[in-house]
Order: C-alpha cells, then structure tokens, then sequence
C-alpha cells in the first residue's frame, strides 16, 4: 500500500500536436472529463499551448504509469480520430 | 414541426451499437456489432473495450447513412452512463463529448436498464407494465411508482443471463450468436428433468449456487453418462425460468398490474416467454416482449430514452458526461412519465371524464 508520503518518482510526458488550437481544445474537453481511477497511485495534468495537448503523467510504481498511459493513449487516438472522420467537411 | 432526432450510443457490454431514433419512437437506423470471443470463454473488459474502439466510427457512418439524415439534423446525442463495464462504456462517452463539441448539439446521459424499459414499452405499446429485466448483467423485477422505476426483486448475486452463459462455456457451446441462444436451442432436444436447486429469497433470487451445482454435477452426469447436455440445458432453463415468473408473479400481486413486459436479453428467449405467459393468461393478463433486435442492447434505445428526456428539459453538461460501472434503476427521476401518468389507476374504471 502506498502511504500518504508517496513517492512520485515515475512520469512521462506526451505532447500531440494537432495544429489547431480548436481541435487541442476538444480533444482536451472530453479527455478531462474522466479522472484518474486511482489518484493515490497515478496523476495526469494536461494543457493545450500553440495547437497542442499536453499530458503529464506521475506514478507511485512503473505498472501503474503504464497502464494509465496506454488506456490515455487508446481513448485519446479515438477522440483524435473521431475529429479527423467527424470534423469539418465531413462525407458520408 | 419537424421530428426531434437523437443519436444514440450503447457499448455497456459486448455490443457496440448506434441508432438513430424520433420522439414518436420510429426507429431510422440502428446497426450494431457484437464482440463474439471463442467458445468456452467469457468476455473481458480491455479486449471488449478494443473491439468497440474498432467499430465504433464506421457504426456512426452506417447509422447516419441509413437513417439518410446529416449532423445537422440531429437535435441531441444520448450516451450509456451506465450500468456496465468501465473501459466499453469509456468508448461511446468519448465519442459523444467529440461529437457534441464538433456538431454542436447537447449530451444527455441515459441509464442503461431505463432504455431497457422505455424500448420495451414504446416497440410492445404497454403502457404500465411489470417489468422483467433479464440479461447477462442484470437480473431485475421493476414496476413504476412515483416518479421512478422501482425495483421490487432482482438478484442477489449473478444476473440470469451471466449464469446461463458460463454454463455454456462448460459446455463450450458456440458464443455466436449468443450462448443463450445456443443453450435456448439445445434445451429443445432435452428429455429428462435433472433436479437443481430452486433458490427464490422473497421478492430476490439467487443464481450463483446454482451455477456451480451444475458446473460440478454436469461433468460428472456426462462423464457417467447419466444425461446428455441437452438434458442440462433442459433443466437449467426450465428451474431457472420457473424462479423468474415466481417472483415475477409476486410483483404482480403486489403492485396490482395484470401486464408483464420482458426486457434484455435473455427476454428473446422464447421458452422463458411461453412460461411468462401461461402465468400471465392464468391471472388474466396480457405479456409483453420483442425479439432480438430490441431487447438485445442497442443504439435505439439508448437515443429514444435520452431523446424522452430532452424532450422535458434534462441534459448532461459536457464536464458531467461521466460513466458509471453502478446505475441503479431507481437513481433515474423518469420526469418524461410523470407527465402523463396513467388516468385509469383502477384497470379501466376510470372516474375521470
């Protein structure tokens, strides 16, 4: 069990740039919405500067920083993506 | 005026749906994909998540272009905010928080086994039934009161659905389309009753012993060749759907409704409906159910019931579009009925001119 002194002593950053201060902007709307599961173990923070996003990740042990990660990494290539087929100009 | 129209977005369990829905319940598109695993296992949440991360876009597409309508069209994009696995429901969340922002049309969350209900009601036309909510995750007898949907039995452990699918996975049957559907068409052949044990608690039932009496008592029979696996099938769907009209039965009793509707899916079983509605014609009422395509999970009922709710002012913020693992039932204010309650509370002899 993590004790209340935790060591933050894994993280990872990832920076996407999507050119476009809009799409960064939704992209992080709808990522924000959904916490950390387990704030104890693992911290996220995000921003959006010049078109892009943002994400800085912080874990008390190496597993829980990857799973985090890769979860992020799956939904955020969905919301990326569902711009990319939704988004302006659009064909169905 | 023209038709209010919601997309809606399921992916609580193993299926991944969208539909396109109007107020007056038409139903315009609702494609769906399942993620079918290999008989013998269960589905997980990581993989089934993945599988919805595949087809939930071209779902989007095909529902649109069925429907023939444009973005524009739409008037709000309705979510599953739970009950159901985390990581799948994630997926239609996400998606929607996009789609609100890039189509600019509000968000509104919808309780999953709700939808259920509403589905039910508006495809079968009763208007103020029992209900009988039977799935691979839920396992729950609800009747209407006061603003909510009530919940007067319901499991205490597993839900029927989730038994009747590990049992198939002992039997490895297919998984394709359903193990219930497969186990549902084995039972047909069965000729001997095996005794199983019967466990009704009151209004609740319970199916986790039972679960695994069968799990040990099946590979013995088999291997002693004391009964087949249509024999097993047979007996667990009969003792099973026996408790389920029992408590079913009590409801009835209880809240003075004569209509039972079945919902979710194990209500397309067609033996479960037949023992339904021996009871029902004995306490001179009327069983509600529909086939596959509504009472499995789908888009449709996710957008007609989150479209109800517009329709009388509700609608979730983008920063409050979360999803949830535990919904209860009775957590939904049902404002859309309150509306308009049924004037005839005594069966027809209505005071009112």
């Amino acid at each position: 069990m993590a004790g209340p002194q935790a060591q933050w002593e894994f993280s990872c950053d990832l920076e996407v740039d999507y050119e476009s201060e809009e799409n960064a902007s939704m992209v992080y709307a709808a990522l924000a919405v959904d916490k950390e599961l387990q704030p104890d173990k693992v911290k996220r923070q995000m921003s959006v500067s010049n078109g892009k996003l943002i994400v800085h990740f912080e874990a008390v042990e190496a597993r829980f920083l990857r799973a985090s990660f890769s979860a992020f990494v799956d939904v955020l290539t969905l919301a990326t993506k569902t711009i990319e087929e939704f988004g302006q100009g659009m064909e169905l | 005026m023209k038709k209010m129209i919601a997309l809606g977005f399921e992916g609580s369990a193993n299926k991944i749906g969208v539909g396109v829905v109007t107020l007056d319940g038409t139903i315009l598109s609702n494609p769906r994909h399942t993620y079918i695993t290999p008989p013998g296992q269960g589905f997980l949440p990581r993989e089934t998540a993945q599988h919805h991360l595949l087809h939930i876009l071209p779902l989007i597409k095909s529902a649109l272009k069925t429907a023939q309508i444009t973005p524009d069209e739409i008037d709000c994009l309705c979510y599953t905010k739970g009950p159901g696995m985390g990581a799948p429901l994630q997926v239609s969340a996400v998606v929607v928080r996009i789609l609100s922002q890039l189509w600019k049309k509000p968000i509104i969350a919808v309780n999953h086994c709700v939808a259920h209900i509403e589905m039910g009601r508006i495809v079968t036309g009763a208007d103020d039934p029992v209900v009988l909510y039977v799935s691979g995750g839920n396992t729950q007898v609800i009747a209407y009161s006061e603003g909510r949907y009530r919940i007067f039995g319901e499991t205490i452990d597993i839900a029927v659905g989730n038994c009747l699918d590990r049992f198939a996975r002992v039997l490895t049957l297919s998984n394709d389309p359903s193990p219930g559907y497969n186990i549902e068409q084995l039972a047909k052949k069965g000729e001997t009753f095996i005794d199983i044990p019967y466990v009704v608690k009151g209004m609740d039932v319970s199916f986790s012993g039972i679960l695994s009496y069968i799990e040990a008592t099946a590979v013995e029979k088999l291997k002693n060749n004391e009964c087949t696996p249509a024999d097993l099938c047979y007996s667990l769907q009969e003792t099973l759907f026996a408790m389920l009209v029992e408590i079913t039965e009590r409801a009835m009793a209880h809240c003075d409704k004569k209509d039972i509707l079945i919902v979710g899916g194990v209500g397309c079983n067609e033996r479960l409906q037949e023992m339904m509605r021996i009871m029902c014609s004995e306490r001179g009422g009327r069983l509600f159910a529909t086939d596959d395509r509504y009472c499995v999970d789908n888009g449709a009922m996710i957008a007609y019931t989150g479209l109800l709710a517009y329709a009388h002012g509700t609608l979730t913020p983008l920063e409050e579009s979360t999803f949830t693992q535990r919904f209860r039932t009775d957590e939904v204010h049902a404002i859309w009925r309150e509306k308009n309650e049924p004037s005839n509370m005594n069966d027809g002899v209505s005071s009112q001119v």
